[in-house]
């Protein structure tokens, strides 16, 4: 099993996550942090890079909808990219690919962020 | 296969398309494309510029699939057919009465019903407006659209065969996700041993699994549910709601509780909270908690599939939570027990080990700590060879507070006792200093007296306690009360009076705390100072260290089937 870590960068108003490993209940609040830290630094322009996230349970994508509504308040968004098909499969079976955008490439998400303003 | 069988006026014009149309068709496995393809060849056959296709859903009921020339949001629209045609009708020879339907499709322009038949079962409808510049259908016309039709039908039927497979499948891959889900929490639920971080994941894999943004998490302390977690667009409003919610067995929707009459209530202030289904979650059948959810953020409303997978959850987590509260509980026992034997080792030590042998004077004394250890003290300190000084206390309140401050008074009556000072100063000064070291609510019920060898007097200060038996050796019996106020509740404003008696061969003074005078017995009633007195007068000719026993066997008689409540200290002085 590969470690989950969650990784942070900061450019051009945007944030980006890094997902590596397992998102499961276990590793769920690592994400929480990485989340709140941004909030808390008004930080609410999020790009998650999904490229080497292995596995996503439900507590995983949980972490997004404890959150999304805040972000979206303060004219922010999550924005996911970078899927595997597995992952991807996940959030097409619970139904997020209507709730969030999802993008194939990273620079595509910080984009859309550049064209709203 | 090909219509060979059908007479056609120029037939080689007719079945080359035909033959290209099967192969694009049969090549297929997309539902929408050969659904598209058989109308648009049709309708391009025909010069139509109106048409739709429906699909067989439920038995009476087609759904609009496709549609061409018309209004684009007629697609997904239901039509319930009954008694659906088997062969191509015009829409104009079907008698209107009761059919709903034959309106819909003339309003909607539509002249000709061709069925799409697969196994001899009517599994769709195409529909053509009419002809380009009036034209009727031929008979010829009708037979190529229902050759076109037929050809498509296999297609048409293996295509539906995948497209359900594929729903079976990701009914699976849901399933096997939830499964996922419920493992996934079990394996962390086993090793999180805090009631917190356990709701925390559950709130997270419902928000997950469900997508609601909406939702209260509720647990029952002291006999009623209260909220731990939840997102709500308002506070509850009635705690009302809660305690209703400790009726329900099973996963119920809001909606469905709205019926009950004793739940309607209820069912009504969840609604204002759009609060759209409620868990309990269960141990043994009692309701320990439970979660309320909100709209799914994604639509659709909760299935019995979903109840029953929230139900799973809800009661996996409610174990974890239970077994972190009985955890947290050892601990805390633990703990306390842990406390006690600190504060039973304080006061123990401060206890003197033995006694000092005294001329002409037998003195014997016990201390027998109650389960929770009181704050009993007793002491015989050597000022000189001819001088002793005895003491007996009592710290209110139980544990390493009722010890340390016990400590404290010992550690000041031993540094004044041997200063010179008179019984009456250094009580003053005791007093003062605790008073300064105790906190409100604190006090010590304190006793003490100074023997001389020499005059064989014994001064004393009583401060609040009860009162030593001076049991004289002619018979009489006198208390030692001459005092003042207990130590610890003010500063000392006047003088502690001394009380001084003299003591005689087989005077007998016996010094006791509460723990003697108050030892109850099952129907809760004190030993009493009567009943020690009375008790007394048997014994008073026995040795110091068998009066003390004796006192012990009565108090133990008394109390027979009942706990100790508090410590039992006694100290006894005889004059030889």
């Amino acid at each position: 099993m590969s470690e989950f870590k969650v990784q942070h960068r900061d450019g051009e108003g945007v944030s980006v996550i890094d997902l590596r490993g397992y998102l499961d209940a276990h590793t769920a609040p690592d994400l929480e942090n990485a989340f709140q830290k941004l909030l808390n630094e008004k930080k609410f322009n999020i790009v998650v890079n999904c490229k080497d996230l292995s596995y996503i349970s439900s507590a995983g994508l949980g972490v997004f909808m404890a959150f999304i509504e805040d972000v979206r308040k303060n004219q922010g968004d999550i924005k996911l990219t970078n899927m595997s098909p597995k992952v991807y499969n996940v959030f097409d079976l619970l139904g997020f690919p209507i709730l969030y955008e999802i993008y194939k490439d990273e620079l595509e998400a910080v984009k859309k962020f550049g064209e709203r303003r | 296969m090909p219509p060979t069988s059908t007479r056609r006026e120029n037939p080689s014009s007719d079945i080359l398309p035909l033959f290209e149309f099967s192969n694009v068709v049969n090549s297929s496995l997309d539902l929408k494309f050969i659904l598209g393809t058989v109308l648009l060849t049709v309708m391009g056959k025909m010069l139509v510029s109106k048409g739709m296709v429906l699909l067989k859903r439920e038995r009476g009921s087609f759904e609009i699939v496709n549609a061409k020339g018309l209004d684009p949001q007629l697609i997904g629209q239901p039509v319930s057919i009954d008694k659906p045609m088997r062969t191509i009708t015009a829409v104009d020879r079907i008698a209107p009465d009761g059919r709903e339907w034959v309106g819909f499709f003339k309003s909607h322009e539509q002249k000709l019903l061709i069925p799409i038949v697969t196994q001899r079962h009517v599994a769709g409808f195409l529909t053509l407006g009419g002809r380009f510049a009036g034209r009727a259908f031929s008979r010829t016309d009708k037979q190529l659209i229902n050759s076109l039709v037929n050809l498509s039908g296999s297609a048409i039927e293996k295509a539906l065969m995948i497209d359900r497979l594929k729903e079976a499948n990701r009914n699976l891959d849901r399933k096997f996700q939830e499964l996922n889900t419920l493992f996934d929490l079990s394996k962390e639920f086993n090793v999180v041993l805090d009631a917190d971080k356990v709701i925390r994941l559950l709130t997270f894999s419902l928000l997950g699994q469900i997508g609601v943004n909406r939702y209260a998490i509720c647990l029952n302390e002291h006999g009623s549910l209260k909220i731990v977690a939840s997102r709500l667009d308002a506070p509850m409003g009635s705690l009302d709601v809660l305690r209703q919610i400790c009726f329900l067995k099973t996963a119920e929707l809001t909606e469905d509780l709205a019926k009950q009459k004793k739940f309607r209530q209820t069912a009504e202030e969840l609604r204002k909270l759009r609060i759209e289904v409620v868990i309990p979650m269960q141990i043994q059948n009692q309701v320990k908690g439970a979660i309320l959810l909100g709209e799914r953020l994604r639509g659709g409303s909760y299935n019995a599939g979903d109840l029953e997978f929230l139900y799973s959850l809800a009661n996996l987590a409610i174990i974890s939570v239970e077994n972190a509260r009985l955890f947290h509980e050892t601990l805390e026992k633990q703990r306390m027990e842990d406390e006690l034997a600190i504060a039973r080792e304080i006061q123990q030590g401060l206890l003197p080990r033995t006694l000092p042998q005294i001329h002409r004077f037998d003195i014997a004394a016990s201390n027998i700590p109650s389960k929770q250890v009181g704050g009993d003290y007793y002491d015989v300190v050597t000022i000189s060879p001819n001088e002793y000084v005895f003491v007996i206390g009592d710290v209110s309140g139980k544990g390493t507070g009722a010890a340390l401050l016990m400590a404290n008074v010992q550690a000041s009556l031993r540094a004044f006792a041997p200063m010179g000072l008179s019984l009456s100063e250094a009580t003053s000064r005791i007093n003062n200093l605790t008073c300064a070291n105790t906190g409100q609510g604190k006090f010590i019920t304190f006793f003490w007296g100074s023997l001389n060898l020499e005059t064989r007097s014994f001064r004393y200060v009583n401060a609040g306690h009860n009162p030593p038996f001076l049991l004289r050796a002619d018979g009489g019996v006198e208390r030692l009360e001459i005092g003042g106020i207990i130590l610890g509740l003010m500063q000392t404003v006047s003088p502690y009076p001394e009380g001084a008696v003299t003591l005689e061969s087989g005077d007998l003074i016996v010094m006791f705390t509460d723990g003697v005078s108050e030892a109850m017995n099952a129907r809760n009633e004190d030993f009493t100072e009567e009943r020690l007195e009375q008790l007394l007068k048997q014994i008073r000719t026995l040795p110091a260290k068998q009066i003390i026993s004796k006192i012990q066997e009565a108090l133990d008689v008394y109390t027979r089937g009942t706990p100790q409540s508090d410590d039992i200290t006694m100290l006894v002085l005889r004059a030889l």
